[in-house]
């Protein structure tokens, strides 16, 4: 290997070994400071921009102040107006989370047990999945109409997947000697499941829900955006219909915190239900 | 306790008659791993079963415990043919098979609550269990936080919790160093003793199979192995097995079964040795 190869694998070649134990405390920084750094890199790059716009090098009708849109953010907070819309939007995600993790778990623990059913389905599960998603917003607003109902089916179909393809692996990835030493014990086809196959198949759902949780949501805004009469990406489409590029920002903006938020409960929930597995040495 | 002055001998806890396994191979023919397999253990006696590497010695016992069928031939169970898992068995694996998500006392809990039995009642049992293994101020940890010795006591706790009447061992302390092995092998004897358990032992190490059993079967070379020898080990006990290496009744038996099991290994070897020679 060249001295260039070698050095290129570095960071991934010394995951294990002490040398990679070692090597990150020279350059580690308190907690504290890394969170000072954070904040001042922050301050710096959105300084910039409201200075740059300030001045006119950045074109202020795209990219408008962050003080501006602060504004708009706190405006759309204080007099209640984001409320009823996000209400909306978390609405269609839930359900079209709930309604997609059930129908995916429920269809990857059938076809994980039932060898037949998951020859005969998977070409045409696969057929699905390869459907670029988005082009069946126009449909499912023609199917179910305007309402919340077009969005919640069309991020199930983000959602189911990601949640079928997962509980179908981790069904089939568990350990044969987990099974027969249950089987052993007296195991039956229902306690199988509940002692065995449902927990080690979490370990797969849980690393699925971060990115199903987003596309739940992901799928509520886009379908809002391309038709609706309320919610977060409705809002954002009526700011860029009147060219409020600060409200598109806001929009953006506190559609961010809210998903940070969820997906620090998701995280809580996640290390409580998986207490049992290794805590990794990074 | 001699178990041969109890036994039935018209129901053994285990008995397999002229069992014959085959497997198809991903090239589409078919793998014979054992052939015509003769094996009766009578309740209370400790029986291993040695081999060379590949001779099916797994097969062998997983047709007993009911976990694969035969292909052909019978495996009966006190004189119940059986079907679907074996009731009456327990098993202990080569790996690990505590179940990662499980407290050490949920996991030695298994089979009870599993059976119906009410937690507090498969609890209180787990921890009589966990004392006798020596793990009872261990009983709420996760197994990751066990090491191997502890998690193997561990695991034949939740084997013998539910009393079965054979237990089926599958190289069950190959993994372990040389002297949590002794130990082990050592505490195995003395849950055995007082239990009046069929054992069926599976191992490649013939010290440990003489030390431990009552009587010693080879199989052949494989593919399609099949009993190659059966030798009554009549060393008294209980057997002090950190010393019964150097009795001169151990010398003589091993001299004389290794005579015969040398010539099924040299022949897994050299069979070994000829696949080599063909790939390259």
């Amino acid at each position: 290997m060249t001295l260039l190869g070698s050095r290129k694998n570095g960071p991934s070649a010394a995951q294990d070994g002490s040398v990679a134990r070692r090597r990150p405390r020279g350059g580690e920084m308190s907690a504290l400071a890394m969170r000072s750094t954070q904040l001042l890199l922050t301050v710096a790059v959105l300084g910039a921009w409201e200075l740059s716009a300030r001045a006119g090098i950045v074109d202020e009708f795209f990219f408008p102040l962050p003080s501006d849109i602060f504004q708009t953010v706190w405006v759309w907070v204080s007099s209640g107006f984001v409320f009823p819309h996000l209400w909306v939007t978390m609405q269609e995600a839930i359900l079209a989370f709930l309604v997609g993790a059930a129908v995916g778990l429920l269809l990857g623990f059938v076809l994980a047990r039932v060898r037949f059913l998951e020859r005969l389905l998977d070409p045409f599960l696969q057929m699905f999945n390869a459907l670029p998603r988005v082009v069946l917003a126009p449909i499912f607003l023609l199917w179910f109409g305007l309402g919340i109902w077009s969005k919640v089916a069309f991020g199930f179909t983000l959602v189911f997947f990601i949640v079928f393809f997962n509980t179908l692996e981790g069904v089939k990835s568990v350990d044969r000697v987990l099974v027969d030493n249950a089987r052993m014990l007296g195991a039956s086809e229902k306690q199988l499941l509940r002692h065995v196959f449902i927990p080690s198949a979490l370990t797969w759902i849980f690393s699925s829900l971060h990115i199903s949780v987003g596309f739940a949501i992901t799928g509520a805004v886009v379908g809002e955006y391309l038709g609706a009469s309320a919610g977060v990406g409705y809002a954002i489409a009526q700011a860029q219909g009147v060219f409020d590029t600060k409200g598109v920002f806001a929009g953006m903006f506190i559609l961010m915190i809210v998903v940070l938020i969820i997906d620090l409960l998701v995280n809580r929930l996640e290390r409580h239900l998986l207490r049992w597995r290794p805590v990794r040495s990074s | 306790m001699m178990p041969a002055a109890q036994a039935d001998t018209s129901t053994y806890a285990v008995e397999l008659t002229g069992c014959t396994k085959q497997f198809p191979t991903p090239g589409g023919e078919t793998y014979v791993a054992v052939r015509d397999i003769n094996l009766k253990v009578e309740p209370g006696r400790f029986v291993s079963i040695v081999g060379p590497t590949g001779s099916g010695k797994s097969t062998i016992l997983n047709m007993a415990a009911g976990l694969l069928d035969p292909s052909s031939g019978g495996v009966k169970s006190f004189g119940q043919p059986v079907s679907g898992v074996n009731r009456r068995a327990s098993y202990m694996f080569q790996q690990d098979p505590l179940l990662p998500w499980k407290t050490v006392i949920d996991n030695v809990s298994l089979g009870l609550t599993m059976a119906g039995v009410s937690k507090a009642e498969a609890h209180a049992e787990s921890r009589r269990w966990l004392e006798k293994v020596g793990l009872k101020n261990f009983a709420d940890r996760y197994p990751h936080q066990l090491s191997g010795g502890m998690r193997k006591r561990t695991a034949i706790a939740q084997a013998w919790i539910v009393n079965p009447d054979i237990l089926l061992m599958d190289e069950p302390f190959s993994a372990l160093d040389v002297q949590t092995r002794q130990i082990m092998e050592n505490e195995l004897l003395q849950l055995w003793q007082e239990s009046g358990k069929a054992v069926v032992f599976i191992t490649h190490d013939l010290d440990e199979a003489i030390a431990l059993s009552d009587e010693v079967v080879i199989l052949g070379a494989g593919p399609g192995s099949t009993v190659v020898g059966s030798y009554t080990i009549d060393i008294p006990r209980p057997r002090d097995l950190l010393d019964i290496r150097d009795d001169p009744k151990f010398v003589t038996l091993h001299r004389e079964i290794w005579g015969r099991l040398k010539i099924e290994v040299s022949k897994t070897y050299e069979t070994a040795l000829a696949e080599e020679g063909e790939v390259a």
